[in-house]
């Protein structure tokens, strides 16, 4: 009996305090902080103005409308925002099925490519940036200047007239991998006997793909697009070396617009307005997500 | 039939290595003009006369060295700190005992919601506290950082891991009288060995490519490999030998650890999102 009462008494939280106090102070407090900054009036570059509540005038800065013919800039960045980061999103779900399906193939070599193609998830953003912007994209010294040489008509700069279409390219290349790694894994996962069945039963490839695999690694599905979401959401790098957020603010993003807040307007309170506006939307958004997934799963069982 | 499924298949083969060949090309390209001279680098071909100099030149650069090893740093004792606050907790997680039966899943959800967090929620007062304590010229401050944000990673992909461990093991230790301590070092750890090599490369690779956190809160002394790199940023064309070369060795060690993980990297990673 005594022994049973000191198995129940017994607590685990010294192995669990360590972990949850760093946690929570790199990343929790801050951001509780972050909430504070944004109802404040504090500039970096003017200490003679005094730091002082401001209530929500971080917020009204950014959000209201006061003209209609002067939509505020938050508008058009939150807009380039969604618009990178769903097409990213759709743009490596579909290609990135298309891609595993087809590496999904028992033939020689198949471990090569598989590698190949993985291989820009782990390459660290600015050097993928700096990469395709010099070698790749650049009008007289990159691949793409000798390739319209060849083809004979004059390129234009890319970077500076199309920096979205860029950016999502960019994203998609460095990204898709990801999504090729999970969905593949999903594949390789639906056991053989069902593969030969359907060849058995004479399933056309479209009837195989999408109403028998597709449902089958749904799991895997959700994974790669969440996880996507997560790591999209917050791509800083690749935007900073390749456009720079330019022309003017064309290509900026949330996280870009609040580094740029802090670190060249010194605008403590509005970054602070604009992290936390950054933070619910990814929250709402990825909220969102789960939520469509879970009902979609309903309809599937 | 057999030569029509035998056309096929090398017909396939073509297709997906074309695919594979061009998808890594701009990595491959940057490999190669690591061994081309300036001269060389300006005009893009594929054939050349290959000389070590370029990265003879980068790795004898000592602004370069110093990058390296502060981005060493920060990957090897970020990723230990890492591993040896989130080992213990995951392992609670799954099995330890609190005196509300909730509390495991409790934690376990609140670690998994941190990952949520994008790093754009925490840089303003670090960057202001960074400053005050003058933290940016030595590489503790971002450690902790970097721990912070990759311990839940960890907790996350070991949680499924350990979830996966037969129970009885541990309850027949438990009544044998070996300490909690004991059973996590001498009974699980070694059963879940790949799943802590797994997570431990993956936070390894994440913080060897970290830019966002790296850039904000580090100074000239301080500062990692990403930051290094985003400095090339302004150089139209100059000096693509060099630029190649060096992030050749900025990405190299990314590229292996992560092809070294990719089958258990999928395990934790699935595992742990199907059941949370």
């Amino acid at each position: 009996m005594k022994g049973i009462m000191v198995i129940k008494k017994k607590s685990d939280w010294p192995f669990l305090l360590p972990a949850m106090i760093v946690v929570a102070v790199m990343t929790q407090i801050p951001f509780l902080l972050t909430i504070v900054y944004s109802t404040l009036r504090w500039n970096l570059s003017r200490p003679d103005l005094r730091i002082k509540f401001n209530g929500f005038k971080n917020y009204s800065y950014f959000l209201k409308i006061e003209d209609i013919r002067h939509i505020p800039e938050f508008y058009s960045i939150l807009w380039q925002t969604i618009l990178i980061t769903v097409s990213v999103l759709v743009i490596c779900t579909f290609v990135g099925f298309l891609l595993s399906l087809l590496l999904d193939h028992r033939l020689p070599g198949i471990n090569i490519a598989r590698t190949l193609i993985l291989g820009p998830f782990f390459v660290m953003s600015t050097a993928s940036g700096v990469i395709w912007k010099t070698t790749i994209l650049n009008t007289t010294f990159g691949w793409y200047g000798v390739i319209a040489d060849f083809l004979g008509f004059s390129p234009v700069d890319l970077i500076s007239y199309y920096p979205l279409l860029v950016i999502i390219f960019l994203f998609v290349w460095q990204w898709m991998p990801f999504f090729v790694l999970v969905i593949l894994a999903g594949l390789q996962g639906i056991p053989s006997h069902l593969v030969d069945s359907m060849k058995i039963d004479g399933v056309n490839w479209y009837q195989s793909t999408f109403l028998i695999k597709l449902p089958l690694i749904r799991n895997h599905m959700q994974v790669a697009v969440m996880l996507g979401l997560i790591f999209i959401i917050k791509e800083f790098g690749l935007i900073l070396v390749t456009t720079a957020g330019g022309p003017g603010t064309r290509s900026y993003t949330l996280p870009y617009a609040v580094y740029m807040q802090v670190f060249n307007a010194s605008n403590v309170g509005r970054a602070g307005a604009l992290a936390t506006m950054t933070v619910i939307l990814t929250l709402i958004v990825v909220n969102l997500l789960y939520k469509s997934i879970k009902k979609s799963g309903a309809m599937y069982e | 039939m057999n030569i029509k499924r035998k056309m096929r298949k090398s017909g396939l083969t073509i297709i997906i290595f074309t695919i594979a060949i061009i998808y890594f090309f701009p990595i491959l390209y940057m490999f190669m003009s690591g061994f081309k001279t300036e001269a060389q680098a300006v005009r893009p071909a594929l054939f050349f006369m290959p000389t070590l100099k370029t990265f003879g030149k980068v790795l004898g650069d000592r602004n370069m060295f110093g990058y390296l090893k502060n981005s060493v740093i920060q990957v090897s004792v970020g990723t230990s700190i890492s591993l040896l606050l989130g080992i213990p907790a995951a392992f609670a997680l799954a099995f330890g005992q609190f005196r509300k039966k909730e509390t495991n899943d409790r934690v376990y959800l609140w670690f998994i919601t941190t990952i949520l967090l994008p790093p754009v929620a925490v840089i303003i007062p670090l960057y202001t506290s960074f400053q005050k304590l003058s933290l940016i010229g030595t590489p503790w401050g971002l450690m902790i950082v970097y721990v912070g944000f990759h311990v839940p990673i960890v907790v996350w992909m070991l949680h499924s891991f350990f979830s996966d461990m037969p129970l009885e093991i541990l309850e027949a230790a438990d009544l044998d009288g070996c300490s909690r301590l004991k059973q996590l070092v001498h009974i699980a750890m070694p059963l879940v060995k790949t799943g802590i090599i797994a997570s431990g490369l993956l936070v390894a690779v994440f913080i060897w490519n970290e830019f966002f956190l790296g850039f904000n809160l580090t100074g000239n002394t301080t500062a990692t490999l990403p930051v290094y790199m985003a400095r090339f940023r302004e150089q139209q064309g100059q000096f693509i030998a060099q630029l190649s070369a060096s992030s050749a060795i900025a990405i190299l060690p990314a590229i292996i650890l992560g092809w070294m993980t990719q089958k258990s990297l999928v395990k934790g990673l699935t595992m742990g999102a199907v059941k949370g």
